[in-house]
């Protein structure tokens, strides 16, 4: 059974005058690394909101984690990892980055329930992954927006989630930092854990079978197989600018 | 609870009573701060008056009519502000609105009929003539918003990192929401008579702010700000009795004087000169 299986979704906003997404139709399988291109205001971060349930389908069926997402959606939440594009932490945020990793173990601990050691040495071990050990005791509002972004990567690892969504995750990284991670997150795909990453910029891509997703004006106009060397022309191409 | 330290029942009872709303309230505010719902605090300070004035209006218990009235406001908030699809800070300023409408509308009409009492004591509060009642009823919820904090702390912490990094995690933000805007709710209407409406948004705001100039952490945010109101608390209710001054607004000037003192000395606030 697909991780994701969505057919023929909808999702419009209130006061909007057309659905964001519309009529849209995607599987994704185990370990495959999914790459969603398009244009700006072509659905793709509502997509992703649509997946883990933070944005309602209004019409379709979606089935995620083996779960009705309609009626299932803070269970999908817990079992699917999510980086969000924008976020700001004031310099006064009182949390320390291994406390904001941690944080991404609570959902799946459910309500009443404290971290046990597995807990810890997950959050730990996703600081380690990412390569923020230095920064482990330093609060999270002091840190620059590529040190906070790879905290927020960090958090969702830790997760230890069926599925990882990333929402443009280099948007603020260096190319070192880009494409250390990259090695990460084709360590992640491999282990069978799906990614599904919305980005503008496509250098330093894993050499691995790329799932590509092109999507104009809310609707999938390409859903296909590529190398990762292909997917800046193919998305190019794609695209209604 | 100091009966046997203070023979005077008078200033025993004021100082329990401003010991439970100081510590309720200033637990609470840290919540409230980081989350920018300090708006929160005068929508039901208002809310719990409206519903005094509710009370006094049909001659029943003040008390409860009051803690009634802000339990209403509160489950309207949430649902309201996600019905609209409006910020919470909109959902609150509506309502703070109606709230102080119907209480102005009641008092003005008491006025034109003659009756109720005076609605002074509700605005400016009146520690020193309180029931045992009242004092058992503030302490319960001192200990019911402490109890809270030590249950959700993990849920309540992402929320006050992040409300939406919260509902990606997958924890249960309406649930952990709405149960705080209850006990916010109850603790602000049986606050009223002890505060009053006007001040109760001190002990809300200021003991929070004072942690938050110190502290690193949220857990010794959730210990410095309630140690700090118990301390200012404590301090104004004997300098009140002592030098025979009102309590309640010797207690907000005194916050408020600590307020500018932590601003003043803040470590946050400071550079560290070996990096120049």
């Amino acid at each position: 059974m697909s991780i994701i299986d969505l057919k023929g979704i909808y999702t419009a906003y209130e006061g909007g005058d057309k659905p964001v997404i519309n009529d849209l139709s995607l599987r994704v399988e185990r370990g495959e690394y999914v790459v969603v291109g398009g244009p700006n205001s072509a659905g793709k971060t509502t997509l992703l909101e649509s997946i883990n349930g933070l944005v309602r389908i209004t019409h379709g069926s979606a089935i995620v984690c083996g779960l009705d997402l309609q009626s299932n959606a803070d269970e999908v939440r817990r079992k699917v990892g999510y980086v969000i594009q924008n976020f700001y932490f004031d310099p006064f945020t009182p949390f320390t980055v291994e406390q904001v990793v941690m944080m991404g173990r609570f959902g799946r601990l459910g309500l009443l329930n404290r971290p046990k050691n597995d807990d810890y040495d997950a959050a730990e071990k996703a600081i380690r992954l990412v390569g923020i050990e230095d920064l482990a005791h330093k609060t999270i509002g002091t840190l620059s927006g590529g040190q906070q972004q790879k905290v927020m990567i960090a958090h969702n690892i830790a997760k230890e989630p069926e599925v990882l969504m990333l929402d443009e995750p280099f948007s603020n990284l260096d190319f070192h930092a880009r494409e250390y991670l990259q090695c990460i997150f084709r360590d992640i795909v491999r282990s069978g854990t799906p990614i599904l990453m919305v980005a503008h910029a496509f250098d330093g891509l894993p050499e691995i079978r790329i799932h590509l997703i092109v999507m104009n004006r809310g609707r999938i106009s390409l859903d296909a197989f590529c190398e990762a060397s292909e997917v800046e022309s193919i998305i190019r191409t794609e695209c209604v600018w | 609870m100091f009966e046997p330290l203070i023979s005077n029942n008078v200033v025993c009872h004021a100082l329990e009573a401003m010991i439970f709303a100081s510590v309720a309230c200033s637990i609470l505010g840290v919540i409230i701060s980081r989350m920018s719902l300090s708006s929160i605090g005068f929508t039901m300070s208002h809310a719990a008056f409206a519903g005094a004035a509710i009370g006094m209006f049909l001659e029943t218990n003040v008390q409860i009519a009051a803690t009634l009235f802000s339990m209403g406001v509160a489950a309207l908030i949430g649902p309201v502000s996600d019905k609209a699809k409006m910020a919470a800070d909109a959902t609150l300023g509506v309502l703070f609105a109606m709230s102080m409408a119907v209480a102005i509308f009641l008092i003005s009409y008491m006025e034109y009929l003659g009756k109720g009492s005076s609605p002074g004591s509700l605005l400016y509060g009146d520690v020193i003539s309180l029931y045992r009642e009242e004092i058992y009823a503030m302490a319960a919820i001192c200990l019911l918003t402490i109890a809270f904090v030590l249950a959700f702390y993990k849920e309540i912490s992402v929320l006050m990192f992040n409300m939406k990094i919260a509902q990606a995690a997958g924890i249960r933000v309406k649930l952990v929401y709405y149960v705080l805007l209850f006990i916010i709710a109850l603790s602000v209407a049986l606050s009223l008579n002890i505060v009053g409406g006007l001040l109760i948004f001190v002990l809300l705001v200021t003991p929070a702010s004072i942690a938050g100039q110190f502290c690193f952490s949220v857990k010794s945010m959730f210990i410095v700000a309630p140690l700090v109101a118990l301390i200012v608390s404590g301090a104004g209710v004997w300098a009140g009795f002592w030098f025979t001054l009102p309590v309640v607004p010797l207690v907000a000037l005194l916050l408020t004087g600590v307020f500018a003192l932590s601003v003043m000395l803040s470590q946050k606030r400071r550079i560290n000169k070996k990096m120049l």
